[in-house]
C-alpha cells in the first residue's frame, strides 16, 4: 500500500508549492481532508504494529497506558466546548503545531525502532509512511492558511534536545505516545478540517 | 598457662598443722578446717597478688602485656616488672607494660606492687606461646561504587611495613545491605605481607543494583605469620563504610537496558516515593521484595533469550508505570567454517557463519573485525541484518607482494568475544571469476580458436581451464588447457579434432595451480563449424528399365559426417570407351537420374557437391557381371530383419551390395541396397519397410572393378503368417468307394508363407446337418492326410463306401500357422454288384426254404399214412 500512499502524497502534496496568487481555500481544504481521511485509515494499523513488536505487556491485549505523556508533544485532548470555540486561525495553528512536532517525534521513533527492531521491516515502513503522511498534512494546512490571508506559524524545533541517552523503555515509551498522538490528532484534524470544508464550501 | 608461684613476704605457717594430727575423728574435723582454713589463705594471698597476666601483641614486635592488679590494690597502683632478656630489666609502671618481643622460649617475669604492704610478688614465667597475636583494626582508604555495573571497590592498606616477616594474611570483608544490615556477601580474601605498606584493592559485583539499596562494607584481618608460635587471633572489624545513592524525587527503575546472558538471575528495583502494586517481567508477574522506604525488586531467575526488542520489566504505581528492558542474550559464537579465498588475486573474500544466534540485535549485534597479523591491517564488519544463519563475508584488499595471511576473526557483542583464525597462502585459494566474453574464431572445417575473458592478476600463477565441447546427439567431451596467467585480460585456446559444418557448444571454467576451486562454468557459445568437401561419394545403385532402354541411376544422401557441408547438387556421368553422358546440378533432394544407354559398358560415376567442393566419385559398372549358375534360395527372418549369408569369395574385392524388394513388384523392382564389406559373408538387412506375410526378393551382389555379378538369390519373409485364403479345390472323379480331388495354388501375396503343405480331412456326412461338426484331426472319425509334397495338386481317397456323402476339407498351411478351411460334400456311387448280390441272396434263400418245406411236407404225408395203417 506504500506505492499508492507515496502518489497520493505526490499529488496532495503539489498544489502548495504553485504559491502566488490568492486561491480559493476550498480545494486545499478538501486535499487536506482527503489526505486526513486516508490518514485516518492506518493509525490504528500503526499503532498495533508498533505494540506487537515491542513486547509484553505491551503487545499484550488490550495494552492502553494513558498516563504515558510526552511534554514535547501536545496532547491531542481538548475538551469539545475549548475545541468548539476555537477560530480557525487557532484551529489550524494547533493542528500545524501538532503535526509539526509528529514528523519529528515519528522521525524519532523511527530510529529508535531502528536499533530495537532492526528486523521487522514492516513496522519501520509503516513510521516512515507516517512521518511522510505527516508532513504532507503539514503541507496542506500552510496551503489552507496561505488562502485564508493567516500567517503560517514559524516551524519550530518541538524535540529540542532529543533525549539521545533515553532508555529502551522509555523509547519504547516515547513511541507509544507518539503513535497513540498520531492516531488521535489525526482523528482531530478530520474533525477541523471537516468543520472548515463545511464553513468553505468550494 | 602461665605457672604462678608466690613467695611470701612472712614468715611461714606451715608448722601449725603437724599439732592437728592427734585423734583420729576430731582429727579428721580438725584436719579438714584447717585446710578449708589454709586455702582460704592462700586464696587470699593470691588476691593480694598481681595475677593473670596476658600479653597480647598487634604487630610481633612489642607484646603488650596486663594483668589483674592485687585485690585492694587502688587505681593508680604502681609496679615494678622484671624481666630476664639476656640482661635483667625492671620497668616502674602503673597497668600494663610494653616489652620488646622475647626471644622464643621461657622467661621469668616478677611484678611486685610497689607501696602495698599486704601484697605478694607475683612471678610469671612467659613464654612466646602464651602471647595472642591481634592484628590492628584495618582502616578502609576507600569505598566506591560503580552504579552502571553494581560494583562495589573496596581499598585498604595492609600497614606491611610494621611486620618483621613475610606472612600470608586473610582478610575477612562483609558487605551489608539495608538499613537493616542484612549481610549478603562475607568473603575472605587471601594476600601476602611483604615488609612494605601495600594498597589493596576488592570488588564485588552485586546481584542487587546498588542504587536499589545502601550497602556496607566492612573488613578484618587475620596474620598467619609463620615464625610466631602463640596464638593469633583476627582483628576486630572496621567501622562499616557505606554506599548510597541519593535518589531524586522521580521514580527510577535500574538497571536500565542491561545486557545479560541466558539462564542468568538479576534483581530489578523500582526506587520510588509511591506505592508499588505490581511488577511483572514480561507478562509473568513476580513476587515484590520490600527495600528501604517504597523501593521494591524482584528476583528474576534464569531469564530467557529475548526478542528483538528486549524483555520488558515493569514496575505499575497506582496511576503510572515504571520499567526497563533487559536483552538476554548470548556471547558470539566462535566464526564457523572461515574461509578466505580471492577470486582474483587482488581482494580477498572471508566468509564465515556466525554460529549460535546471539539474540541480539541493533547497537547489541555481533560486531567482526578481520584482523591480519603480518600487515596488521584490519577491516571491520558494516552491521547489517541478516538472518542469523546466513554466511557473513568482509572483503579485504591485496597487498602487494604479500601471499601468506594470517587472518584473526574477532567477534564482539556486549557478553563477550570470540575468535577463529586462518592461516591461508592466498596463491593456492583462488576461486577465479566465471569467464565471460565467450568468442569462436575459425581456423578452419576442423578447428577453432576460443577466447574468453578472466579478470584478475594472474600474473604470477598457472590457470587450468576446461572447455566442454558438446556435440549434437553426441556425449560432452572435456579439454584441458593450461596456460599462463595474465594481468585482467584475455585468454585464447585453439580446439582442433572437430568436424565441419557441425553445430557445437563450448563453455569453459578455469582453476589455478595448486588446485582450489573451479570457476562456475562460462554461458554456453554455439557455433557451428565451417564446411569442407564432402570426403565420400554416395552410396550408389542402378536398375536397368523394364524396357531395357534406360539406366536408372539411384544415390543415398550423404550422412552428416561424409556430408561436411549442404549437399547442394549431383553430377552423374556415364562413360564408356566412345562416349560419355553427363547430367550436372541435379539439386539435392532428387536422389535418382535416368539416362538412355545402350547396352554395352559404361562406368556410372556419382558426385555430391557443396559450397566448398565436389566429393571423389561414387563408381559403378552398368552392366552385371553374368553368374550362370544361380539357384533361388529361401530365407526367413526374425521379424524385424533378416539374416543374409553367403560364403566367402576372394574375388570380391570391392564390397558386397545386398539390394531388396518386393517380389509383386513389377521390375526394376527395387526398395532399397545395403553395401557390406568385402571381408564380411552375412548381414542382417532391417528396413521400416518390411511387413510380415510379405515375400521379398534379396539380391546379394559381389563387386569387382566396380561391376557387380549377382551371387544369390533369396526370396525371403522376415516373418511367415499363415496363408490368408485355403486352397480351391474341385473334384475331379467319384466311384463307388473313391474320390479324386484336385486343387490349385494359393497365390503369394495370399499365401504369406512359405508353403509347408496341405491337410485334407474327410468324413461322412450331410450337408444338411444342422451342426456342421468342425473337423478336428484328434477325432476318431475322421481322417486325415497330411500332403507335405507341395508339388501335389491331387489326392485320391479310396475305400469309400458307396453312395455315401463325404465331408471334405482343404486347408494350406506355412510355417506361420494354419490356413482356413474350405469344405466340400461329395456322394459316392452306387457298387452295382453289391446290388446284384443284395437281391440274389434272398431269392437264393426263399427258393431254399420253399424246397425244403416242401421236402418235409411230403415226408410228413408219407409217415401219417404208414401209422394210420398200422394202427387200422
Amino acid at each position: 500500500f506504500l506505492l499508492p500512499a507515496a502518489l497520493c502524497l505526490l499529488t496532495l502534496l503539489l498544489p502548495p508549492l504553485s504559491l502566488g496568487a490568492p486561491i480559493s481555500p476550498a480545494e486545499p481544504i478538501s486535499q487536506a481532508y482527503s489526505l486526513a481521511l486516508y490518514m485516518q485509515k492506518n493509525t490504528s494499523t500503526l499503532l498495533q504494529t508498533y505494540l506487537q513488536c515491542q513486547g509484553s505487556p505491551f503487545s499484550d491485549p488490550g495494552f492502553s497506558a494513558p498516563e504515558l505523556q510526552l511534554s514535547s508533544l501536545p496532547p491531542a485532548a481538548v475538551s469539545f466546548k475549548t475545541w468548539h470555540a476555537l477560530n480557525d486561525r487557532e484551529r489550524l495553528s494547533c493542528a500545524q503545531g501538532a503535526f509539526l512536532a509528529l514528523t519529528q517525534h515519528l522521525q524519532l521513533v523511527g530510529d529508535d525502532q531502528s536499533d530495537l527492531n532492526p528486523g521487522s521491516p514492516i513496522l519501520l515502513a509503516q513510521l516512515g509512511a507516517a512521518t511522510l503522511r505527516a508532513q504532507g498534512l503539514l503541507g496542506n494546512m500552510a496551503a489552507i492558511m496561505t488562502a485564508l490571508g493567516l500567517p503560517i506559524p514559524p516551524e519550530e524545533d518541538t524535540l529540542g534536545l532529543v533525549p539521545f541517552g533515553a532508555s529502551a523503555f522509555e523509547r519504547k515509551c516515547r513511541g507509544y505516545v507518539v503513535t497513540w498522538e498520531y492516531g488521535h490528532w489525526t482523528d482531530r484534524a478530520v474533525r477541523d478540517l471537516a468543520l472548515l470544508k463545511a464553513k468553505y464550501p468550494g | 598457662m602461665m605457672d604462678i608461684s608466690l613467695c611470701l613476704k612472712r614468715p611461714s605457717r606451715m608448722g601449725d598443722s603437724k599439732r592437728m594430727r592427734m585423734t583420729s575423728n576430731f582429727q579428721w574435723l580438725l584436719l579438714t578446717v584447717l585446710l578449708l582454713y589454709l586455702m582460704n589463705q592462700v586464696n587470699s594471698q593470691k588476691r593480694r597478688t598481681p595475677r593473670d597476666l596476658k600479653c597480647i601483641t598487634n604487630n610481633l614486635q612489642v607484646w603488650d602485656c596486663s594483668w589483674r592488679a592485687p585485690s585492694g590494690a587502688g587505681h593508680g597502683a604502681a609496679y615494678e616488672v622484671c624481666f630476664e632478656n639476656g640482661s635483667h630489666s625492671c620497668y616502674r609502671l602503673e597497668k600494663n607494660v610494653k616489652i620488646p618481643a622475647l626471644l622464643p622460649g621461657d622467661h621469668e617475669i616478677t611484678i611486685n606492687p610497689l607501696h602495698d604492704f599486704g601484697s605478694f610478688i607475683s612471678k610469671f614465667t612467659l613464654n612466646e606461646k602464651n602471647v595472642s597475636f591481634i592484628p590492628d583494626v584495618p582502616e578502609i582508604l576507600d569505598l566506591s561504587a560503580d552504579f552502571s555495573t553494581s560494583t562495589l571497590h573496596l581499598k585498604w592498606n595492609d600497614k606491611g611495613s610494621v611486620f618483621p616477616h613475610h606472612s600470608d594474611v586473610i582478610w575477612e570483608i562483609k558487605v551489608l545491605r539495608k538499613k537493616n544490615m542484612e549481610i549478603v556477601k562475607l568473603v575472605t580474601h587471601n594476600t601476602t605481607l611483604n615488609g612494605r605498606d601495600t594498597i589493596h584493592h576488592w570488588s564485588w559485583t552485586s546481584d542487587m543494583p546498588l542504587e536499589c539499596a545502601t550497602h556496607y562494607v566492612g573488613i578484618r584481618c587475620y596474620i598467619d605469620d609463620p615464625q610466631f608460635s602463640g596464638r593469633k587471633e583476627w582483628s576486630d572489624w572496621s567501622p562499616l563504610k557505606n554506599i548510597s545513592w541519593s535518589p531524586d524525587s522521580q521514580t527510577k527503575v535500574f538497571p536500565q537496558d542491561r545486557v545479560l546472558l541466558v539462564g542468568s538471575d538479576i534483581t530489578v528495583c523500582c526506587v520510588t516515593q509511591e506505592e508499588v502494586l505490581s511488577a511483572q517481567i514480561g507478562s509473568t508477574y513476580c513476587p515484590l521484595i520490600h527495600l528501604d522506604g517504597k523501593n521494591v525488586a524482584i528476583k528474576i531467575r534464569n531469564i530467557s533469550a529475548s526478542e528483538s526488542s528486549g524483555t520488558n520489566v515493569v514496575f505499575s504505581v497506582e496511576d503510572n508505570m515504571f520499567g526497563t528492558v533487559i536483552f538476554a542474550g548470548y556471547p558470539p559464537d566462535i566464526p564457523q567454517k572461515l574461509n578466505c579465498e580471492t577470486y582474483d588475486l587482488k581482494e580477498i573474500i572471508c566468509t564465515w557463519n556466525p554460529g549460535r544466534p546471539t539474540f541480539l540485535v541493533g547497537p547489541r549485534n555481533t560486531s567482526y573485525t578481520l584482523f591480519e597479523s603480518f600487515s596488521g591491517k584490519y577491516v571491520r564488519f558494516k552491521r547489517v541484518e541478516l538472518p542469523t544463519n546466513e554466511s557473513y563475508q568482509l572483503f579485504f584488499q591485496m597487498l602487494p607482494n604479500q601471499e601468506i595471511y594470517n587472518f584473526t576473526l574477532n567477534a564482539r557483542n556486549p557478553l563477550g568475544q570470540s575468535e577463529s583464525t586462518l592461516l591461508v597462502n592466498i596463491t593456492e585459494k583462488v576461486h577465479p571469476h566465471i569467464p565471460t566474453s565467450i568468442k569462436v574464431k575459425d581456423i578452419s572445417s576442423t578447428a577453432v580458436t576460443l577466447s574468453w575473458h578472466l579478470p584478475g592478476s594472474f600474473a604470477k600463477i598457472k590457470l587450468l581451464c576446461q572447455i566442454e565441447i558438446n556435440k549434437t546427439n553426441s556425449v560432452h567431451e572435456l579439454r584441458n588447457v593450461t596456460m599462463k596467467g595474465i594481468e585482467n585480460s584475455s585468454y585464447l585456446a585453439a580446439v582442433d579434432k572437430l568436424n565441419p559444418y557441425t553445430i557445437y557448444t563450448f563453455r569453459i571454467r578455469c582453476c589455478t595451480d595448486p588446485f582450489w576451486k573451479w570457476s562456475k562454468w562460462s554461458n554456453e557459445k554455439q557455433y557451428l563449424t565451417t564446411e569442407a568437401i564432402p570426403s565420400k561419394g554416395p552410396d550408389t545403385w542402378r536398375e536397368w528399365s523394364s524396357d531395357g532402354k534406360n539406366l536408372i541411376i539411384y544415390w543415398k544422401p550423404l550422412p552428416i559426417n561424409e556430408a561436411n557441408g549442404k549437399i547442394l547438387s549431383y553430377n552423374v556421368s556415364c562413360s564408356s570407351d566412345e562416349e560419355t553422358q553427363s547430367l550436372s546440378e541435379i539439386p539435392d533432394p532428387q536422389h535418382k537420374a535416368e539416362i538412355q544407354l545402350d547396352k554395352s559398358d559404361y562406368i556410372i560415376s556419382v558426385v555430391a557437391k557443396n559450397s566448398v567442393g565436389s566429393s571423389p566419385p561414387s563408381k559403378i559398372a552398368s552392366m552385371e557381371i553374368p553368374n550362370d549358375d544361380l539357384k533361388i534360395e529361401q530365407a526367413v527372418g526374425m521379424g524385424n530383419g533378416i539374416l543374409l549369408t553367403w560364403n566367402y569369395d576372394p574375388n570380391v574385392t570391392c564390397d558386397y551390395v545386398i539390394k531388396w524388394c518386393n517380389s509383386s513388384r513389377s521390375e526394376p523392382c527395387l526398395m532399397d541396397w545395403k553395401k557390406v564389406p568385402s571381408n564380411s559373408t552375412e548381414t542382417v538387412i532391417e528396413s521400416d519397410q518390411f511387413r510380415p506375410g510379405v515375400r521379398y526378393n534379396f539380391f546379394v551382389y559381389g563387386c569387382r572393378n566396380q561391376g557387380y555379378q549377382l551371387l544369390r538369390s533369396i526370396i525371403g519373409y522376415v516373418e511367415e503368417l499363415a496363408p490368408v485364403v485355403a486352397p480351391n479345390f474341385t473334384v475331379e472323379d467319384t466311384s463307388a468307394d473313391s474320390i479324386l480331388v484336385k486343387w490349385e495354388e494359393i497365390p503369394v501375396e495370399e499365401l504369406r508363407g512359405f508353403l509347408r503343405g496341405y491337410l485334407f480331412y474327410f468324413e461322412k456326412g450331410e450337408r444338411d446337418t444342422s451342426k456342421m461338426r468342425v473337423l478336428e484331426s484328434g477325432r476318431s472319425d475322421i481322417k486325415v492326410k497330411n500332403i507335405t509334397d507341395i508339388s501335389q495338386k491331387t489326392l485320391r481317397i479310396a475305400d469309400l463306401q458307396g453312395k455315401t456323402s463325404y465331408h471334405l476339407v482343404l486347408r494350406a498351411y506355412t510355417d506361420g500357422g494354419m490356413g482356413p478351411e474350405k469344405s466340400m460334400f461329395v456322394v459316392t456311387k452306387e457298387n452295382s454288384v453289391a446290388l446284384i448280390i443284395a437281391i440274389l441272396i434272398p431269392v437264393a434263400v426263399a427258393v431254399i426254404v420253399g424246397v425244403v418245406t416242401s421236402i418235409l411236407c411230403y415226408r410228413k404225408r408219407e409217415w401219417e399214412t404208414a401209422l394210420l395203417k398200422h394202427w387200422k
